[in-house]
């Protein structure tokens, strides 16, 4: 596999090659998906952004940790 | 990588030397710290809003709270990650000093600021968590 799929730009993973591409739309997807999962079950707007964030925090950890693992330059 | 970084690896043909490979891998590794310790902050922002709408009620009272009700999300955001978080990057600090050879140097202090703030946050929600 052609490494690195990611580079960090700042506090952000920005995708570098096709694979890094597809994880990031594949967060994007699963991101549009919890939303509307929870704003189904919400009460309030509050309510929904308030778990939707705290959704979106833990996709963006998952995230930056694979980019992390993937974005590593081998040592030569 | 910065300017001065790039230009260095340059002079070696464009391979970068291990030394500073540490010290890129140092960055990320406090930015994906950053990252998952975001979650717990949140959730201490939202409890502290919570307390200052809710008379009667504390922080700590709304973790217990929330440690009763999610036992394994509390136990893995305020316990499990910061002591982790504050390990890797007490390593990483550590790596970097012998590389830079002292604390006199800039540069470690300018590369390590973001992994010893990662550090005190961490220590801190473990003090919140553990009271």
């Amino acid at each position: 596999m052609n490494f690195p799929w990611f580079k960090r730009i700042g506090i952000f993973f920005i995708p570098a090659s096709i694979v890094g591409w597809i994880i990031l739309a594949a967060g994007f997807v699963f991101a549009i998906f919890s939303f509307m999962d929870i704003d189904g079950r919400s009460h309030s707007v509050s309510d929904t952004m308030m778990n939707f964030v705290f959704m979106l925090l833990i996709i963006g950890a998952v995230y930056s940790l694979i980019a992390y693992m993937t974005s590593r330059v081998p040592k030569k | 990588m910065r300017e001065y970084q790039v230009r260095f690896c340059e002079r070696f043909g464009g391979v970068t030397p291990p030394y500073l490979l540490d010290f890129i891998n140092a960055k990320d590794k406090s930015v994906v710290s950053w990252w998952w310790l975001s979650v717990p902050l949140f959730i201490i922002t939202m409890l502290l809003m919570k307390t200052l709408y809710m008379p009667g009620t504390t922080l700590v009272s709304n973790i217990r709270d929330l440690a009763a009700k999610e036992q394994y999300m509390s136990l893995i955001f305020f316990l499990i990650s910061p002591v982790v978080l504050i390990i890797v990057n007490a390593f990483s600090i550590r790596k970097i000093y012998y590389l830079s050879g002292s604390l006199k140097s800039m540069n470690f202090l300018e590369t390590v600021w973001f992994n010893i703030l990662i550090i005190i946050f961490s220590v801190l929600i473990l003090l919140i968590y553990l009271l």
